[in-house]
C-alpha cells in the first residue's frame, strides 16, 4: 500500500538533481580553466584563477568588504531586531497580531521597491537631508548611493523583517513563568532580560545571526542598486565580471569562493549550536 | 508604566523605519515633480498624472514579471506536492538526505544561480539548438529551481502533522484511493500548498540577479527595469507602478491571513 508513494517523488527529484548538478558542475569546471576574456576559456586545467583571487589585492579587498559590511548589518539588525522581537512576543494587547501582520506584509514587499524608496528618501533635496541640514546635524547632504553606509542600510531592509520573525519564534518558546519567577525573587527587569531571556535565546540568536550574515554575503539587489557600481561586494563583482567584462572563468571562480564562504558559515553555525547545547546539558 | 511607554516608543521607531521607504514611494507617486528633480516628496500638490501615463514598456515588464511568477508558483506547487508526499510517505531509506537535497538550492546565492544557469543554458543551447537565454521558459525554469524548496518545505511540514486516521476512515467507509486523496488529503494539505505557492510567487517576482543574467533584448522583468532606470532614465510612473505593487502585496497578505492564517506562511520561511 505505502510502497508506491515514493514513485511520486522521482520526477521532481530528478528535475531538481539535473538542474543542480548540471548548473553547478558546469560553472565549477569552468573556474579551473584559464580566463582568455571575451567569454573564452583556456584548454588546460589550472588553479591560476583561484591563485589570482587569493593573491590579488583587488579581489581580497572585495571579499573583505563583503564580510565587513555583512557583519555590520548583523550587528545593526540585531540591535534593532532583538528588542522588537522580544516586545512583540511578550505583548498582550490587541495590537500584537496587527503588528505581526504588518511586519509580514512589509517583509513581503519586494526589496527592489524598498530600495527605490530609500534612494528617494536620501536624495540630496529629499525630506531627510533637508531636515538634517535644518537641524544642523550635518553640513552636507547625507548620500546613500555609492556609499558603504547606504549599502548597509539597504541590506538591513533585506534582513530585518526576517530576523524579527525568526527571533519572535525563539522568544515565544521561552516560558513567561521563568521571567516571573526571577522577578518575584527581586531581580529588576533589565536583569531578568539579561540573565534569563538572553541566555535562553542564545542558540536562536546565533543561528539567526548567521542566517542574516549568509543572506548578506550573497545579497545582490540592495548592494547593486545602492552601491551604484562603486561599492563592489562579491555578488556585485561576480555580476560585473561576467556581464560587463565577459570573463566567465574569473566570474565562476568568484562564484565558487562565495559558495564556499556560505558553506563554511553553515558549518560554523551547526558546530556552534551543537557546542552550546552540549554545554547546557553539562550545566543541567 | 514606564516600561510600556518605552516599548511602545521603540516599536513605533522600528516600524517607522521599516515602513518609511514604502510611504515615500507611495507619497512621491502622487507628486507633480519639482523644478530640480522629477521626484517630489513630500508632494507639493497631488496629482494622478503618473498613474495615467505609465509607458507601455513598463507595463510590459510588469506583465512579464507577473506571468513568470504565476508560472513559477504553479509549477512549484505541481512538483512540490508529489515530492513532499514521496518524502513523508515513501518510507525510503535516506529520506532525510533526500529532503536535504530538495533544500540545497536555498544554500546557493542567487547571483551564483544566475551565473551557473547562464553557462548551463549556453551549453544546452549549443547541443539541442534551443535558445534558453532571454526566453520566458529559461527564466521560469531557473526561478522554479529556487522556489521549489519552499513548496516542498511547507507541504512536508503540514504532512508531518497529518492525522493518518482521517485517510483510514475514508478508506474504511469505502472511498477509493483517488477520491480519498482528493477529498481528504488535499484539503488538509492545501494551506501548506498555498503558503508555499505564495512564497514561490514572491521569490520569482522580486528576483533581480537571476533575471539580469538570463534576460535578453526586449525581455525585461520589472526589477530589471527598475535597475536600469535608476541609472539612466528614471520616471515617476515607475513610482506609480511600485505603489500599485505595494497595495497588491498588502492585499495578498490580507487574503493569506483570512484564508490560511499567517502562521502557515511563517512556517514556510524556514522551508521545513
Amino acid at each position: 500500500m505505502t510502497a508506491r508513494w515514493h514513485l511520486l517523488m522521482w520526477p521532481p527529484l530528478l528535475l531538481s538533481l539535473a538542474l543542480l548538478v548540471g548548473s553547478q558542475s558546469i560553472f565549477l569546471r569552468g573556474s579551473f580553466f584559464a580566463d582568455l576574456r571575451v567569454g573564452r576559456l583556456g584548454s588546460e586545467l589550472t588553479l591560476q584563477n583561484y591563485w589570482r583571487v587569493a593573491s590579488d589585492g583587488f579581489y581580497l579587498s572585495a571579499l573583505w568588504l563583503t564580510v565587513r559590511l555583512s557583519a555590520l548589518v548583523v550587528v545593526f539588525t540585531f540591535v534593532l531586531g532583538y528588542p522588537t522581537a522580544y516586545i512583540l512576543a511578550r505583548m498582550r494587547s490587541v495590537w500584537a497580531p496587527l503588528l505581526l501582520a504588518l511586519l509580514v506584509a512589509t517583509s513581503f514587499v519586494t526589496i527592489v521597491i524598498k530600495v527605490l524608496g530609500l534612494v528617494i528618501l536620501f536624495s540630496p533635496g529629499g525630506l531627510l537631508n533637508v531636515s538634517l541640514l535644518w537641524l544642523g546635524l550635518t553640513d552636507q547632504p547625507v548620500s546613500l548611493r555609492g556609499t558603504e553606509f547606504g549599502v548597509v542600510v539597504g541590506l538591513m531592509y533585506f534582513t530585518i523583517g526576517f530576523f524579527v520573525l525568526l527571533l519572535y519564534g525563539v522568544v515565544r518558546t521561552i516560558p513567561r513563568s521563568l521571567e516571573q519567577a526571577a522577578q518575584l525573587l527581586g531581580a529588576p527587569r533589565w536583569r531578568v532580560f539579561w540573565r534569563v531571556v538572553v541566555p535562553l535565546s542564545l542558540p536562536g540568536i546565533i543561528t539567526s545571526a548567521l542566517v542574516v550574515f549568509n543572506l548578506c554575503m550573497g545579497a545582490f539587489t540592495s548592494a547593486a542598486l545602492i552601491g551604484a557600481g562603486r561599492i563592489l561586494t562579491l555578488p556585485v563583482l561576480i555580476q560585473r565580471t561576467v556581464m560587463l567584462d565577459a570573463r566567465y572563468a574569473m566570474g565562476a571562480t568568484l562564484a565558487a569562493v562565495l559558495l564556499l564562504c556560505g558553506l563554511a558559515i553553515n558549518l560554523i553555525s551547526i558546530l556552534a549550536v551543537g557546542r552550546l547545547k552540549a554545554a547546557r546539558r553539562v550545566v543541567a | 508604566m514606564m516600561a510600556r511607554a518605552l516599548s511602545g516608543t521603540w516599536l513605533a521607531l522600528v516600524f517607522g523605519f521599516m515602513i518609511a521607504p514604502l510611504v515615500v514611494v507611495a507619497g512621491a507617486s502622487f507628486g507633480r515633480g519639482g523644478r530640480t528633480a522629477m521626484i517630489d516628496f513630500p508632494p507639493h500638490e497631488l496629482t494622478w498624472q503618473w498613474y495615467l501615463a505609465i509607458p507601455g514598456d513598463q507595463v510590459q515588464a510588469l506583465a512579464l514579471s507577473i506571468s513568470l511568477a504565476l508560472a513559477c508558483a504553479l509549477a512549484a506547487a505541481l512538483l512540490g506536492v508529489p515530492a513532499a508526499l514521496g518524502i513523508v510517505r515513501g518510507d525510503l531509506p535516506g529520506r532525510r538526505a533526500i529532503a536535504a537535497l530538495f533544500r540545497l538550492p536555498l544554500q546557493i546565492p542567487a547571483v551564483v544561480v544566475g551565473v551557473s544557469f547562464l553557462q548551463l543554458y549556453y551549453i544546452v543551447g549549443d547541443v539541442i539548438e534551443l535558445p534558453l537565454v532571454g526566453s520566458f521558459w529559461g527564466l521560469a525554469l531557473a526561478h522554479l529551481f529556487i522556489a521549489l524548496p519552499y513548496v516542498v518545505g511547507s507541504v512536508v511540514a503540514i504532512l508531518n502533522r497529518f492525522n493518518m486516521r482521517l485517510e483510514e476512515a475514508a478508506l474504511v467507509l469505502g472511498a477509493g484511493r483517488w477520491s480519498t486523496f482528493r477529498r481528504v488529503t488535499l484539503p488538509v494539505i492545501m494551506p501548506g500548498v498555498f503558503a508555499g505557492a505564495v512564497y514561490a510567487f514572491m521569490v520569482s517576482f522580486s528576483d533581480l540577479p537571476v533575471a539580469l543574467f538570463l534576460a535578453g533584448q526586449g525581455f525585461v522583468t520589472f526589477p530589471v527595469a527598475i535597475f536600469q532606470s535608476l541609472d539612466y532614465d528614471f520616471s515617476p510612473s515607475m513610482l506609480a507602478l511600485s505603489t500599485l505593487i505595494i497595495v497588491f502585496s498588502f492585499v495578498v497578505m490580507v487574503v493569506v491571513q483570512r484564508s490560511i492564517g499567517l502562521t502557515n506562511l511563517l512556517h514556510t520561511g524556514g522551508a521545513g
